[in-house]
C-alpha cells in the first residue's frame, strides 16, 4: 500500500513537469489570455508575485489549459484507454473554444498526457495514479502560496522567453 | 469505512458552502459560495449512478451564475 | 469501488481548497483555491464511478466550473468589485 503513495508522488511530479512545460511552450505566461486571467494575474502581481507567473496561473483558472488537458486525459485513459484519452483531448478542445480561447495548450497537453500515461503502464503505474497526481500538482501551484508559485513560474518563463 | 469518509467529506463541502454563502456579503462571494455547494452535490449524484442528471446540473449551475452576473451588470432601472 | 485511496486524496484536496478559499479575504484571490477544489472534484467524479460516460460528466463539470470562475473574475474586474 505504501508503494501506491510512492507511485502517486512520482505521477504528481511527472504531471507537474508535463503541464508546466506545455503551458510555457504555448506562451501562457506571456499575457493574460481571457479577461478573467488578466484580472487574477494582476491581483497576484499586486500581492508581490511575478506578473508573468501570475498571468499563467490566471490562465489555469480561467481557461482549460494543459493542466485541465492532463487531468481529463488521465480520466479518459482510466475509463477507456487510449480512445478515452483522445476523447478527452476532443472534449478539452471543445471546452477551449466555448471559453473563447483560441489556444491549443489544453489539446496538446491532453494528447501528450495520454501518451505518457499509456507508456507508464509498462512501468507499473495505473491511470488513477495520474488523476490524483494531477490534482496534487495543481495543489502545489494554485493551492499553497500564490506569490511563491508565481515567482517559480516566472523564473521558468524567463528561460523560455 | 472509506465510503463513509467520502460521504463525510462531501457533506463538509456542502455545509461549508451553505454557511459561507449565507455569511458573506458581496455578490461575487455569494456566487463563489454557490459553486462550493455545487462541488459537494455533484459527486453525490454520480455516486447514485445518475450521470445524465450530473451532467445537466454541472452545466446549468455555472450557466445560472453567468446569467446572474449579466443581470448584475445591468444598471438598475 | 476501486482506488479508494485516490478518491479520498482527491476529496481531501478539494475540501482543503474550499477551506483556503473561505479563509481568504480578497474575492479574486479565492478563485485559484476554488480552482483547486474543482480539479479535486472532477478527479473524484471519475474515480467514484469508472464508466465511459463519467468522463463526459467530469469534463462537463470541469468546463462549467472554469467558465464560471472566468465569468466571476472578469465581471469582478470590470465592475471594480465590492
Amino acid at each position: 500500500m505504501l508503494e501506491e503513495y510512492g507511485r502517486i508522488l512520482i505521477a504528481a511530479a511527472l504531471t507537474w513537469i508535463l503541464f508546466v512545460s506545455v503551458d510555457i511552450f504555448w506562451r501562457l505566461p506571456q499575457k493574460g489570455g481571457v479577461s478573467g486571467a488578466k484580472a487574477i494575474g494582476d491581483m497576484i502581481a499586486r500581492r508581490g508575485g511575478n506578473r508573468n507567473g501570475g498571468w499563467m496561473m490566471g490562465n489555469i483558472v480561467s481557461s482549460p489549459d494543459a493542466s485541465a488537458g492532463t487531468l481529463l486525459a488521465a480520466c479518459g485513459v482510466f475509463v477507456a484507454g487510449i480512445p478515452g484519452g483522445i476523447a478527452a483531448a476532443l472534449l478539452v478542445f471543445i471546452g477551449n473554444r466555448i471559453c473563447h480561447d483560441p489556444g491549443f495548450a489544453g489539446t496538446t497537453g491532453a494528447l501528450i498526457a495520454t501518451a505518457v500515461i499509456t507508456l507508464s503502464t509498462q512501468f507499473g503505474f495505473i491511470p488513477s495514479d495520474f488523476i490524483v497526481g494531477t490534482v496534487i500538482a495543481i495543489l502545489t501551484i494554485q493551492g499553497l502560496s500564490l506569490t511563491k508559485a508565481s515567482h517559480l513560474l516566472g523564473r521558468l518563463w524567463r528561460w523560455r522567453a | 469505512m472509506i465510503d463513509g469518509l467520502i460521504i463525510l467529506l462531501l457533506t463538509v463541502l456542502i455545509t461549508l458552502g451553505a454557511v459561507v454563502t449565507a455569511l458573506w456579503r458581496g455578490p461575487f462571494d455569494k456566487l463563489i459560495g454557490l459553486s462550493i455547494i455545487t462541488a459537494g452535490i455533484v459527486p453525490f449524484v454520480v455516486m447514485r449512478g445518475y450521470l445524465d442528471v450530473a451532467i445537466v446540473v454541472a452545466l446549468i449551475v455555472p450557466l445560472s451564475t453567468i446569467i446572474i452576473l449579466l443581470l448584475l451588470g445591468r444598471p438598475v432601472q | 469501488m476501486e482506488s479508494l485511496i485516490a478518491t479520498v486524496i482527491c476529496l481531501l484536496i478539494a475540501v482543503y481548497g474550499a477551506i483556503r478559499a473561505v479563509a481568504e479575504r480578497e474575492t479574486l484571490a479565492r478563485l485559484p483555491f476554488i480552482n483547486v477544489m474543482n480539479f479535486g472534484i472532477a478527479g473524484a467524479i471519475v474515480l467514484i464511478l469508472p464508466h465511459p460516460l463519467t468522463l463526459v460528466a467530469a469534463a462537463a463539470y470541469f468546463i462549467g466550473s472554469t467558465l464560471e470562475a472566468n465569468a466571476i473574475a472578469s465581471a469582478y474586474a470590470k465592475r471594480g468589485g465590492t
